[in-house]
């Protein structure tokens, strides 16, 4: 049986064991019925990008939606992933699931998948309701729809592979949870404070900054491939310090 | 099948295992006793590929540890203290996942599925949540993932621990059956456990190996006993049998009718002939010549520093 199977396996258990918590149901429904609220009526009023509710500045663009999905991943991805090592090791199935011939990486990878699509199915149900509306009062560019669509993906894939990180270090999940969201809230608010620093520094706020890649360009329509390696280079960094973590834990 | 050689394994500054070498052949059925803290679990994950030793040589069913892990792993079936299993999947579909991330293909997942069922007598409990079944049944569905991958050596930890008494029976019975076509490795704290299913045991103690055999040999190396009963009261001829060569300590037992004593002794078959000779001579009346090995439970308390291993009224039973 190939690697793949055994990282689908894992997969398949994380997706069945998500449906079943309430948990995960909860935050999806939550950050569904605040993507509409925010979109409709709140408009983004924050930092340099401002831009109204769809009713007051009635132009049909998913900008504001796009806007709100870096700090809404920021609580939503931890609420996904936060029970995905920490709950293993609470329940000592860790033991169990790594003693078993299934190599570290897989099992990452396999938690890493269904976490993001996860993260993606509520993304995209969340954001259908919008989407539809103003494709129907409106000219809709959907260029810049996929586009932002695509952005956003790999903004969810960084999001869940550094809440991962997390919970590979936390016992309880709340714990895991409550540091993923403060860590990824603080990296989704790097951004505010690019006008407020001096110009170099500014540059490296911009550089390492999740949601510049993705509300700069992406999300504007202009996808670009520097982006694509930012988000490569920040998931492919957090899995490895997971299967780290991991292997590190065979050492005692 | 399992080769250990000077392992040691610690956890920050506190040494959990020390120099700990033993081999167990195929076929073997090992019983691994230590008090709680003695380094059985943290040996059993190590030989798992769950932990990786700081030092010495390990190899599982051909397999060198840490060097070929996933080869190792697929060979060996660990159930784990207390049985972590995720409970809020049902059986079938947890057996399901056990057996893909075991890397088992569609064909052959089929019939490890069936096999397992089959040993661990699941199959009226395949659509039942796990954190609905009995201990027992948990430990049957814990039983059942080891087996999966149809592994040469089983590791057991603590498998009847915290069981009513039938299911330790039930229990029991399933692990006597798996020894006879597999290796394993049984910790346990239930020496009746040991007596029962182990012909070999190891004794771990603070992090060491202090003892390895079969626990009737490990017996005969401690010090034994004779019990000796009289129709009547010794009288005079009591002073004589504490002067019989071999017997280092006599003392009297509380009988209900007559007399009892008795000899301990590291020779119990020079000192049974002894006794008789100064039975004859003295126109004693025998009732009874007994001769009391000690228990595992003595050999286990005098290898890891609990009571001596020698009798006592009460160890040995209590008066007669």
């Amino acid at each position: 049986m190939t690697a793949v199977a055994k990282v689908s396996a894992v997969a398949r258990r994380e997706l069945g064991a998500a449906i079943d918590a309430p948990s995960a149901w909860v935050a999806a429904g939550a950050f569904a019925i605040a993507l509409q609220g925010l979109f409709f009526f709140a408009g983004y009023p924050i930092g340099d990008l401002r831009f109204p509710g769809l009713w007051e500045g009635r132009v049909a663009s998913l900008q504001v939606l796009f806007a709100w999905l870096p700090p809404l991943f920021a609580v939503l991805a931890p609420a996904f992933t936060m029970g995905s090592w920490a709950e293993e090791r609470r329940a000592g199935t860790e033991e169990l699931l790594l003693t078993w011939p299934i190599a570290s990486w897989q099992v990452v990878l396999g938690k890493f998948l269904a976490s993001w699509l996860l993260l993606m199915t509520a993304a995209v149900v969340g954001a259908l309701p919008a989407t539809l509306v103003v494709a129907s009062l409106g000219p809709l560019d959907w260029g810049v729809a996929a586009s932002g669509a695509l952005g956003a993906a790999l903004l969810g894939a960084g999001c869940v592979a550094v809440g991962l990180v997390v919970s590979a270090a936390a016992r309880e999940q709340l714990v895991a949870f409550l540091v993923a969201a403060l860590l990824l809230t603080g990296m989704w608010s790097i951004a505010l404070f690019l006008r407020v620093v001096p110009g170099e520094l500014a540059e490296w706020f911009y550089l390492v900054s999740p949601q510049a890649h993705f509300l700069d360009s992406a999300a504007r329509g202009v996808f670009d491939t520097a982006d694509l390696v930012y988000y490569g280079a920040l998931v492919a960094l957090a899995l490895l310090v997971n299967w780290r973590m991991v292997e590190a834990r065979r050492r005692g | 099948m399992i080769r250990v050689h000077r392992l040691s394994k610690s956890y920050g500054s506190f040494r959990a295992v020390q120099d700990v070498s033993f081999e167990i052949e195929r076929g073997e059925v090992v019983g691994f006793l230590g008090p709680n803290g003695a380094g059985k679990s943290t040996t059993m994950k190590v030989l798992c590929g769950y932990l990786v030793a700081d030092a010495g040589e390990v190899e599982v069913a051909g397999a060198k540890l840490p060097e070929q892990g996933p080869l190792a792993r697929a060979r060996v079936g660990y159930l784990p203290e207390s049985t972590p299993l995720y409970r809020a999947m049902r059986v079938d579909r947890f057996l399901d996942f056990a057996a893909r991330a075991k890397g088992l293909g569609r064909s052959e997942r089929r019939a490890a599925l069936a096999r397992a069922v089959a040993a661990a007598d699941l199959l009226g409990y395949l659509d039942r949540r796990i954190d609905q079944l009995s201990k027992g049944y948990r430990q049957r569905v814990g039983l059942a993932q080891a087996l999966l991958a149809d592994p040469d050596v089983l590791v057991l930890d603590e498998p009847t621990s915290g069981l009513d008494p039938n299911e330790v029976v039930r229990i029991r019975e399933l692990i006597r059956e798996l020894g006879r076509t597999k290796t394993v490795l049984l910790s346990t704290h239930v020496l009746g456990e040991v007596s029962e299913l182990c012909p070999r045991v190891l004794i771990l103690s603070g992090g060491r190996l202090v003892a390895d055999g079969a626990p009737h040999a490990l017996a005969a190396a401690r010090t034994s006993a004779l019990f000796v009963r009289f129709t009547a009261s010794l009288g005079s001829a009591r002073g004589s049998f504490d002067a019989l060569e071999g017997a280092f300590d006599v003392s009297d037992v509380p009988v209900t009718n007559g007399a009892a004593l008795r000899l301990r002794t590291d020779d119990p078959d020079g000192l049974a002939t002894r006794v008789l000779d100064l039975v004859r001579e003295r126109g004693l009346e025998l009732v009874e010549l007994r001769h009391e090995a000690p228990t595992l439970e003595q050999v286990f308390a005098a290898h890891t520093g609990g009571r001596d291993g020698r009798f006592d009224a009460v160890e040995a039973g209590g008066p007669v």
